[in-house]
């Protein structure tokens, strides 16, 4: 795989999704008979922490998606350290192919309903292409919105979609990075404190500290702020991944209590330095 | 395969294909004058109901007088608003600013029932 090859996967991702289908498959057949050995996945889990990492489900895997975010922490014994107010997410995701895979969820947060689809461009190889990358888009429909209280509400304005870039690299068997390019787009958003459109510029990595526990840290700036926005942060995550047999358990802190990533990536209203932070696991159930 | 290509090509059109962004405000109701019944209820009923009923959380937010007492002498104001009393309400997330202004214009208009 030589740069040439790397900047047109940039380009077709950002581009020409449309017209590039084609090439695309293309060169993802000329990855797939490439001699090279596959890295090791990067990732042990499909999320970092709370935002996706390039790891994708094999081929015919459904796995079974359990997630929790508890109220904010620094309430104490009023909510007890957050047991009170949970958000859920409850969801599954299919390895329709080793490099496509498809995942829907349902949220408390504004009884969303999240589709994924989550696609490898191109594989890390040992001695060989430097990094993987993976595509992913969420669409987010938001169940919760009502006529009886906003009168001039139509279907459309109930989504909002997720595409992010994820380039990641395992440099040794403790560690691995990755950075992900992220665009947020609401149909429905606040004047004052949200935009329409947002890009985020994230990174993240994990770090094994014993040969089945790694700890994970997470981060997406975003691009441009409103003005008026005194609710939102940019997402900072922590989290530890525990490894037991056919689960991935992760205990998470995270100053977004919403884990549909346009809430978390737009909407993370934590506050790390005033300990309002929220936490939470993520547990998957291999089938 | 090729059906799976189709897939996600078709979604990933239905992606891309970007819709036009309203505001909250543009889809709201725009009143001057809430009343309870025309206003306040609806909203009630389908953000907070589903916990604050008879028998479960407090407070009971059934009735005009419950709704009025809370939002007068409790701190309903502070909960959907400011969240410097606990956590924010409802908790499938925070109500959009007009909503909370629309509650907020209710009080100050001294609690107009109908």
């Amino acid at each position: 795989m030589n740069f040439k090859k790397f900047c047109s996967f940039l380009a077709l991702i950002y581009v020409s999704f449309s017209f590039g289908q084609d090439d695309l498959f293309k060169e993802l057949d000329t990855i797939k008979s490439d001699k090279k050995e596959i890295e090791t996945a990067a990732f042990k889990a499909l999320q970092i922490a709370t935002m996706q990492s390039t790891k994708l489900p094999v081929k015919g895997d459904w796995y079974f998606l359990v997630a929790h975010r508890f109220g904010d922490l620094s309430k104490g014994f009023d909510n007890f350290f957050g047991f009170d107010n949970a958000l859920t997410k409850l969801g599954g995701i299919y390895g329709a192919t080793n490099w496509l895979s498809l995942s829907l969820s349902r949220h408390t947060y504004n009884k969303t309903y999240e589709v994924g689809v989550k696609y490898k461009l191109a594989n890390q190889e040992v001695e060989g292409f430097p990094v993987t990358i993976v595509g992913y888009n969420t669409l987010d429909i938001n169940s919760e919105l009502s006529k009886d209280i906003y009168p001039n509400l139509e279907f459309s304005q109930r989504m909002a979609y997720s595409t992010q870039l994820l380039i990641s690299r395992k440099f040794s068997e403790i560690f691995s990075a990755q950075v992900a390019s992220i665009y947020v787009h609401k149909n429905l958003y606040e004047a004052t404190s949200d935009l329409k459109s947002t890009f985020l510029l994230g990174g993240g990595g994990r770090y094994k500290i014993t040969k089945r526990m790694s700890i994970n840290l997470e981060y997406a700036a975003r691009l441009k702020v409103p003005k008026e926005d005194t609710l939102n942060s940019n997402p900072l995550t922590l989290g530890l991944d525990i490894e037991t047999g056919g689960h991935v358990f992760q205990l998470v802190f995270s100053n977004s209590q919403p884990m549909n990533d346009i809430s978390v990536f737009t909407n993370a209203n934590g506050d790390w330095t005033k300990g309002k932070v929220y936490f939470g696991f993520n547990l998957y159930r291999v089938f | 395969m090729k059906n799976i290509k189709l897939l996600v090509m078709l979604f990933l059109a239905v992606l891309f294909a970007s819709c036009e962004s309203k505001t909250y405000d543009e889809i709201g109701a725009k009143v001057l004058n809430p009343t309870y019944v025309a206003n306040i209820a609806p909203i009630v009923s389908n953000k907070c109901l589903s916990c604050h009923v008879t028998g479960n959380e407090f407070p009971t937010l059934e009735t005009y007088a419950q709704v009025k007492d809370a939002t007068q002498n409790g701190n309903v104001i502070c909960r959907i608003d400011t969240q410097s009393c606990g956590n924010v309400m409802p908790q499938t997330g925070r109500m959009d600013q007009g909503t909370i202004d629309l509650i907020k214009l209710w009080a100050t208009n001294g609690y107009v029932n109908q």
